[in-house]
């Protein structure tokens, strides 16, 4: 404004004078560079360099990795959540969201436990090629599967499948740890009795904590196994828990799972909003999954150009991120699992088909922005990174 | 070398039409956002089935079409105008003082009147005189500064040179007796983080007017429809944008601009650069001259940083009027203090100050998925109390405060706590996390009369460098996008006076 204008509105002098005042007690923010990042790292480190620091082995076919920080206590995280690790596998850059299996009480460690899957690029790295004193990359702890003592009742019911017990592990910890007023049921569906982790250690809780019941359920048992066998079914969920009134129930587990076990819970009158559901990475087949278009089958192979970069091979059957990785272009991922949107990129040209339910934000269906970890190419693409 | 004749640091909504607006004015652009996605504050979230709405309450200054205000012309010069659908707002807002005040004000003046009239009919003289006043003050704003009157004087201004230095707080008490009216009239004291003794009365009777005049709006699709729209634009127009992909410097040399090396390591040269990264962040954290950081940082050594809020984004598995929510956007207060009220913005404590209560559903039924809404039940906090937090009771404070904010709205808004899906809780360090600035603040600094831009220039002082957003000038939605195509139009007149001296 021009001075002449300025200096004729009433208390000009005074606003001058508070000008002046202030400044001269004022703050010198110069010494603020990198502030808010310490602040902030302190929950939410963007990556964290830590050491591998025991490898117990499990089961046959998991290990559960032991992480420490070399710099002070790690950040705090909410039973149920995960940390991505990245790595670097020949020269494919990648990363795997795993659930800390340890209780979150304990700040001087994570524990994440991997467990061998077919063709497993990831898991097979880990198990393979890590050895104590090893460096891991890790995000720091994120993901919404977590209790909400706002929203969820004390009495919980998990459905496990497989290694999706972890999240599970560390919420039954910190609660048996710490007393707090919570009552579990477990079901842990796996393969055969020797693949259920941390069997011993649930049976052992379960047999001195009141509020833990704990139900192995064997797909395909040995004769004579005397336990749960099969899929668990909304009889057997009846059986064990009675009323499903009053109860919180959260699966986490292979797609397949989910497809069988969350009819079976909504049958026992359980509404929809009752039930949580943890992401849990790209199905098998993606081309079994409702809407996807019959005349693409998963080997087709496709061009992916970026838009001011370089064209790479895509497959129809594998995520975008994927082909992107193997491509050797790195962008941020986190869940890989669609609901994230750390992979968000824009479609330039070109159809992929996306899972429904990927929560993509409305606009961005609009304006074209994928989750590329849960986008499958259905022709050739063009993309803005 | 790559070479671009401007580069904007920070995708927020003043880099955003900044860089719309150079793009289409012919530059070659390129945004550097170090987020994955275009918006700063101007975003949403997905949890569920939800897809919560960040920080757009109210959009001011837009106008109906036949009748438009100052934003519509800017959308539309951004080219993002015809991109985006509106939602009328009918009312400002629902006022609530538990067993005392409980009414809601339409977005016209005249109703205005009425409604107060109703609850407080000995005070029918003050409030004609107050809507009177702000509008004749505000008529003055336009004829004088709008319009660019080239002789503006105190005669022919009479209101403004008297007014616009004035604190709220002693113009309200000058017009009205009853505590819960002057509470009432300055409730929009939230939207810009300081009570009425401190806000100046021109931002009050800016609020009123623009709201009034103009109405109150949403976005179709939410803020994340504009961001997503402006990115667009600059895409269209030639632009480029970097997501992913932060500033590390701001390379200066004999105090003008030269390049910007991104967190990758790659320098970049320019000679214009826009930045909408916070200005603690832009001067103390990228500006590499030493000499012109103590200049820029002294225009801004009075100023405090302002406040950031707490945000309970929630929800509800049911339509708004299942549980009495029939406005978009609702107030809750507990005490006529508002002083006491902006003291307890530095603490913890959510049990008393006043709560904003936004559920978009009402104006916007298709916001939220068929049979759910919404609700953003925001209130306001200095960041230093959350920092004090043991980062090992982060989240049970969290819960603790949302427990004590539910608790609170719920004989308002029967069944509300039952309903929800979804919920998630946002504090200033989530705001600190994801936009980068000192305090978590959107606000920028407190926004006095002695830090405004009358009284410190809002150009950096360095050759080429430009601000944008609510550090540089005032905060909200039209006023960071306004101050973003304000600065794009200083490069473009700067750059083709460059062009014609050649």
């Amino acid at each position: 404004m021009r001075p002449d204008i300025l200096t004729k509105i009433e208390g000009y002098d005074r606003v001058v004078r508070e000008r002046e005042t202030c400044r001269k007690y004022g703050t010198d923010f110069s010494v603020e560079r990198g502030a808010v990042e310490e602040y902030v790292r302190r929950l939410h480190p963007d990556r964290m360099h830590l050491k591998v620091a025991e490898i117990i082995e499990e089961t046959p076919s998991a290990k559960t990795f032991r992480l420490v920080s070399p710099n002070g206590p790690l950040p705090p995280f909410q039973a149920g959540q995960y940390v991505c690790v990245y790595c670097d596998i020949g020269s494919v850059r990648t990363g795997r969201p795993y659930s800390l299996s340890s209780p979150p009480g304990h700040r001087g460690y994570y524990d994440i436990t991997v467990k061998a899957v077919e063709d497993g690029f990831v898991s097979d790295h880990l198990l393979n090629d890590i050895r104590r004193g090893d460096i891991l990359e890790t995000s720091g702890p994120e993901g919404h599967f977590h209790f909400n003592p706002i929203l969820h009742d004390r009495a919980l019911v998990l459905l496990a499948g497989g290694s999706g017990v972890t999240p599970f592990m560390s919420m039954i910890r910190e609660s048996l740890e710490s007393g707090l007023e919570r009552t579990f049921w477990l079901f842990h569906g796996d393969r055969e009795p020797g693949e259920a982790m941390f069997r011993e250690e649930l049976e052992r809780l379960a047999a001195r904590f009141t509020n833990l019941r704990y139900i192995p359920v064997i797909e395909n048992p040995s004769p004579g196994y005397g336990g749960a066998c099969g899929y668990i079914t909304a009889d057997l969920i009846r059986r064990e828990i009675g009323d499903a009134a009053g109860k919180t129930f959260f699966i986490c587990g292979p797609g397949e799972m989910y497809r069988f076990c969350i009819p079976e819970i909504l049958s026992l009158e359980v509404p929809a909003g009752k039930i949580r559901r943890e992401v849990f990475g790209p199905p098998k087949s993606i081309s079994r999954s409702p809407g996807w278009p019959v005349e693409v089958r998963e080997d087709d192979r496709f061009i992916v150009s970026v838009k001011g970069g370089k064209s790479i091979p895509a497959k129809a059957g594998e995520p975008l991120l994927v082909a992107l990785e193997r491509g050797g272009i790195v962008i941020p991922s986190l869940c890989r699992s669609g609901e994230c949107s750390q992979c968000r990129l824009k479609l330039l040209a070109g159809r992929v088909y996306q899972p429904e339910g990927t929560p993509v934000r409305r606009s961005d269906r609009q304006h074209g922005y994928i989750h590329s970890c849960a986008a499958y190419p259905l022709e050739d693409l063009e993309i803005l990174l | 070398m790559i070479d671009y004749e401007a580069i904007v640091i920070g995708a927020g909504n003043g880099g955003l039409a900044a860089a719309a607006a150079l793009a289409r004015g012919g530059a070659r652009v390129l945004v550097l956002e170090r987020h994955n996605i275009p918006g700063g504050c101007a975003t949403s979230f997905c949890r569920g089935r939800f897809e919560f709405e960040v920080s757009l309450h109210q959009l001011s200054g837009l106008g109906r079409p036949e009748f438009p205000g100052p934003l519509r012309g800017l959308l539309q010069n951004l080219g993002v105008l015809s991109k985006l659908e509106f939602v009328e707002m009918e009312n400002l807002f629902r006022f609530i003082v538990p067993d005392k005040v409980d009414l809601t004000l339409p977005a016209n003046r005249a109703g205005i009147i009425r409604v107060l009239l109703e609850r407080f009919p000995d005070e029918k003289g003050g409030i004609e005189r107050f809507f009177d006043l702000v509008y004749r003050f505000f008529q003055e704003v336009i004829s004088a500064f709008y319009l660019r009157d080239p002789e503006v004087t105190p005669e022919k201004y009479p209101l403004y040179f008297q007014y616009a230095f004035r604190d709220s707080q002693s113009v309200i008490d000058e017009y009205f007796r009853d505590p819960y009216l002057k509470l009432t009239v300055a409730g929009y004291w939230g939207y810009m983080g300081l009570p009425p003794r401190l806000l100046a009365f021109s931002d009050l009777a800016a609020l009123l007017f623009a709201y009034i005049e103009f109405k109150p709006w949403h976005l179709k699709g939410g803020s994340q429809a504009l961001s997503n729209a402006m990115a667009a634009a600059v895409l269209d127009a030639g632009g480029e944008i970097r997501f992913s992909c932060g500033a590390e410097r701001i390379v200066t040399r004999d105090g003008a601009v030269q390049a910007v090396v991104t967190d990758r390591g790659e320098e970049i040269t320019t000679r214009y650069v826009v930045s909408n990264a916070s200005a603690v962040a832009t001067f103390a954290g990228l500006l590499d001259d030493g000499e012109k950081r103590k200049e820029a940082l002294k225009e801004v050594r009075g100023a405090v940083v302002g406040t950031s809020f707490l945000t309970l984004y929630t929800g509800l598995r049911c339509p708004p009027g299942d549980v009495s929510i029939t406005e978009t956007t609702n107030f809750i207060c507990t005490s006529t203090d508002m002083d006491r009220d902006f003291a307890l913005c530095r603490t913890l404590d959510v049990s008393e100050p006043p709560l904003i209560i936004s559920c978009y559903d009402v104006s916007d039924p298709d916001f939220s998925p068929e049979g759910t809404c919404q609700a953003a039940i925001v209130t306001m906090k200095y960041a230093e109390p959350w920092l004090r937090v043991p980062p090992e009771e982060y989240a049970a404070e969290k819960y603790r405060s949302a427990e004590t904010i539910l608790r609170r709205i719920e004989p308002h808004f029967p069944g509300f706590t039952a309903n929800i899906e979804e919920m998630e809780v946002a504090t200033p360090i989530t705001h600190m996390r994801y936009l980068g600035h000192p305090g978590g603040s959107p606000y920028g600094f407190e926004q006095h009369v002695k830090d405004s831009t009358l009284f410190r220039n809002p150009k950096p002082p360095v050759k080429g460098l430009y601000g944008t957003g609510a550090w540089y000038g005032m905060p909200g939605y039209q006023p960071t996008l306004t101050s973003g195509a304000a600065a794009a139009r200083a490069i473009l007149r700067e750059m083709s006076r460059k062009e014609n001296a050649r």
